[in-house]
């Protein structure tokens, strides 16, 4: 009997995943543990090994190929064993009818007297289509989009011979479009006499790969959801400037500004619980771990791996944590859970020469911290002489649903606080 | 040959095939049964292997589980099913438990034969239809036979099995003819009849409602243009669960016709297996049709309303099809 490979979940957040690359030939032994195929994920790439010995007789995610989780991507069996060409379905159990008809119809009085038009499926307003097991099963089989059949069952539900006529094609179903179609071409039709380039000249149209897709989406949720605000300050960093030439000589390589900045955040965040808290839900949700992520860009796009209690790591721990995570990011091969679990957000980019920017909030957190170029600058000093200092711009952006104003300034004032008497850092 | 024949014919049987096995019960002997199952018995067999009993349930089966414990083979009657609550110490505290205690070095080859069923005015504690109860029960074998052919074929394989039976006959069901196989053996637990075929949608009635199901069948391919498949189940311990799922998978409709009553009925726990075992084949939810959830009333139209008819089979029926 062969068993199903499904599209597993390789990250928290997976919904899909694309099959990259086969590591084993249809027809070759597989073992349990060891490579099967590579598969993309909404965070990395990811090898995922076999969970069971044989031989792999069928493949039905062909690289390239995009499954949700849940759905066959091939079959393990006994060397031999056939094929057998249709894709299973999903082993997820789709959801129980939420209102099950009555079911025992009362003796003394036929049920004449329901009265309910058979109008649409949708199951009474909760936006869920009302269809029965077997219709379900087999609108997925086909795939066939429920929502665009109508009900001939009792109380308009979706029966087994509606989608059989739908998929008949006397129905009025619509056809799912399957995810590796290309995206329709939006362009606008070129008029007769012009070129087909148009006015900003040739189109070439990059699809975006997974890791971007996810970028898009949550940044653009992040934005509409969370109402946010900015505080801004500048940090006298010239205490840390001399702590780093003093470690400079101790340690190879020394931590690094960003280190500071994640180690003096991860204490503040010990002080200041909401910070390191989400809203979800219309509630608090606050975490007893200090996971700092760090963005770091790579290949056109944007990874926030996670230094995992930051809070009780020392600088040099940290910075060897930073150092490790962004190597393996830039060589592709960081792995879910090191992305996962972060709590808060540090985004630097005072190597472009960047004072002061705003980032958007890697939801659900409450805050992203953004820091700027360290410059020398003339400040006044409590003498009243004009010196000068190494000043470094940060930006708070805050989530007003969990930090208010003084919440995000207090905070502000603790990083500022540590960096500045930057010695307990190096405890 | 009517179904009292068939089982008088099954006892005559084994009782002169097997000198071990002796039946027992309340009126049995003199009076030839309540209703004249055991006829012709006590003159052909001697009052050594048909006992007449006091009206004592709980001793009647305690003496059945005692002789059988020892190597006869009990066959004890009581008189109506409801009667049978007076020895549920000794059903379900010694008989159905005793192989599993004793870690199988004993055994209770028992039969314990009981009518159950409305239709005769006999109000509620005569009347009513018990099968779930003893369904609960690990360790008891359950039959419900709805034909004189099942009848015969049940009770001799329950006199020779060395499990404790339950045998629940049907008052109704008593004087009703059916051809009966000359020279026929013992059936095999856990077969189900297929009575009638059909693919739009699968009725599984129990006892007497077998019958039930199968003239509503009738009835809705001649006025409905339905072709119901319809199964009786025969034994609920052990059930052949795969002709009815097999039977839902071609149908997607299943339809449980019981007599008795909705609450942690047999058709609850038919209606659960179906949904966990062929959920995906399902066109509509699976529905019942149970007697009414009241004591058995006395009143003859009452009664007639507390137990389903065909013309309720037929409404669910068509319920799980349209709006009605």
């Amino acid at each position: 009997m062969a068993t199903d490979v499904m599209m597993p979940r390789l990250s928290d957040s997976m919904e899909e995943g694309t099959v990259l690359k086969w590591l084993v030939d249809v027809g070759g032994e597989v073992k349990r543990g060891e490579p099967l195929v590579e598969i993309e994920t909404d965070k990395a790439n990811m090898t995922y090994e076999a969970d069971t010995d044989g031989v792999l007789i069928e493949v039905l995610a062909q690289e390239g190929e995009t499954l949700p989780i849940g759905q066959a991507i091939a079959r393990i069996g006994a060397a031999g064993e056939e094929a057998t060409g249709d894709r299973p379905q999903a082993t997820e159990e789709p959801e129980p009818e939420p209102e099950p008809e009555e079911q025992q119809p009362e003796k003394e009085e036929a049920p004449a007297t329901r009265d309910q038009p058979p109008a649409t499926s949708d199951g009474g307003g909760n936006g869920r289509v009302k269809a029965s097991p077997v219709a379900r099963r087999m609108a997925r089989e086909m795939g066939l989009e429920l929502a665009g059949i109508s009900g001939t069952g009792p109380g308009g539900r979706i029966v087994k011979a509606d989608i059989e006529a739908a998929a008949e094609g006397g129905g009025t179903a619509v056809k799912e479009r399957p995810a590796e179609e290309k995206a329709p071409d939006t362009r606008p039709p070129a008029p007769d006499t012009a070129s087909a380039d148009g006015a900003k000249g040739q189109v070439s149209v990059q699809e975006l790969t997974r890791l971007q897709r996810t970028v898009s989406r949550r940044m653009a949720e992040s934005k509409a959801t969370a109402p946010e605000f900015q505080l801004n300050m500048e940090i006298d960093m010239t205490g840390c400037v001399e702590l780093r030439a003093r470690l400079k000589e101790v340690a190879d390589p020394a931590p690094s500004f960003n280190d500071m900045v994640v180690k003096a955040a991860a204490k503040a965040l010990t002080e200041f619980p909401r910070v390191n808290g989400a809203y979800r839900d219309g509630q608090w949700e606050l975490y007893s771990r200090v996971n700092v992520g760090v963005a770091v860009a790579a290949q056109d796009t944007l990874i926030v791996p996670t230094i995992f209690d930051a809070d009780q790591k020392s600088l040099g721990a940290i910075a060897a944590d930073a150092r490790a995570l962004i190597t393996k990011v830039r060589d592709g091969n960081i792995t879910p859970p090191e992305l996962s679990g972060g709590t808060f957000t540090v985004s630097n980019l005072g190597m472009y020469g960047i004072e002061n920017f705003t980032a958007i909030i890697n939801p659900p957190q409450a805050a992203i911290l953004a820091v700027g170029a360290l410059k020398k600058k003339p400040v006044v000093d409590d003498a009243g002489r004009i010196v000068a200092r190494d000043m470094m711009g940060v930006t708070l952006i805050c989530d007003h649903r969990i930090l208010y104003g003084a919440d995000g300034a207090e905070f502000l004032g603790r990083v500022r606080q540590l960096l500045e008497q930057p010695f307990s850092l190096a405890l | 040959m009517r179904y009292r024949e068939a089982l008088n014919q099954a006892l005559r049987e084994e009782m002169e095939a097997d000198e071990r096995v002796f039946i027992m019960g309340e009126d049995i002997g003199v009076f030839q049964g309540a209703f004249k199952v055991t006829q012709g018995l006590l003159e052909e067999f001697g009052d050594k292997r048909v006992r007449d009993t006091p009206i004592s349930e709980n001793t009647i089966v305690g003496v059945g589980v005692g002789g059988a414990m020892s190597g006869l083979r009990p066959v004890v009657e009581l008189m109506t099913i409801n009667f049978s609550l007076l020895a549920l110490d000794q059903i379900v505290n010694h008989a159905a438990a005793i192989h599993y205690m004793f870690g199988g070095q004993a055994r209770v080859p028992l039969v314990i034969r009981m009518p159950q069923g409305a239709g005769h005015q006999l109000g509620p504690t005569h009347s009513h239809c018990l099968e779930a109860i003893f369904l609960h029960v690990p360790g008891l074998l359950v039959a419900a036979p709805s034909t004189p052919a099942d009848a015969k074929g049940l009770l001799k394989a329950a006199i020779q099995d060395d499990n404790p039976v339950i045998f629940i006959e049907h008052e109704y069901l008593y004087g009703q003819r059916g051809e009966v196989p000359e020279n026929g053996g013992p059936m095999r637990f856990g077969e189900a009849a297929v009575r009638r075929e059909g693919s739009d949608v699968t009725i599984v009635g129990i006892s007497r409602m077998a019958i039930t199901a199968e003239r509503a069948a009738e009835q809705l391919a001649h006025e409905h243009e339905l072709e119901a498949e319809v199964i009786d189940p025969r034994t609920l311990r052990p059930l052949d669960l795969d002709t009815i799922l097999d039977s839902v998978k071609k149908t997607n409709r299943a339809v449980i016709v019981e007599e008795g009553w909705p609450h942690g009925g047999v058709g609850a726990n038919l209606a659960a297996l179906i949904q966990e075992q062929a959920f995906d084949y399902l066109d509509a939810p699976v529905a019942r049709v149970t007697g009414a959830d009241v004591p058995m009333p006395y009143s003859k139209p009452l009664e007639q309303a507390a137990f389903p008819h065909e013309e309720h089979v037929i409404q669910a029926c068509l319920a799980l099809f349209k709006d009605l």
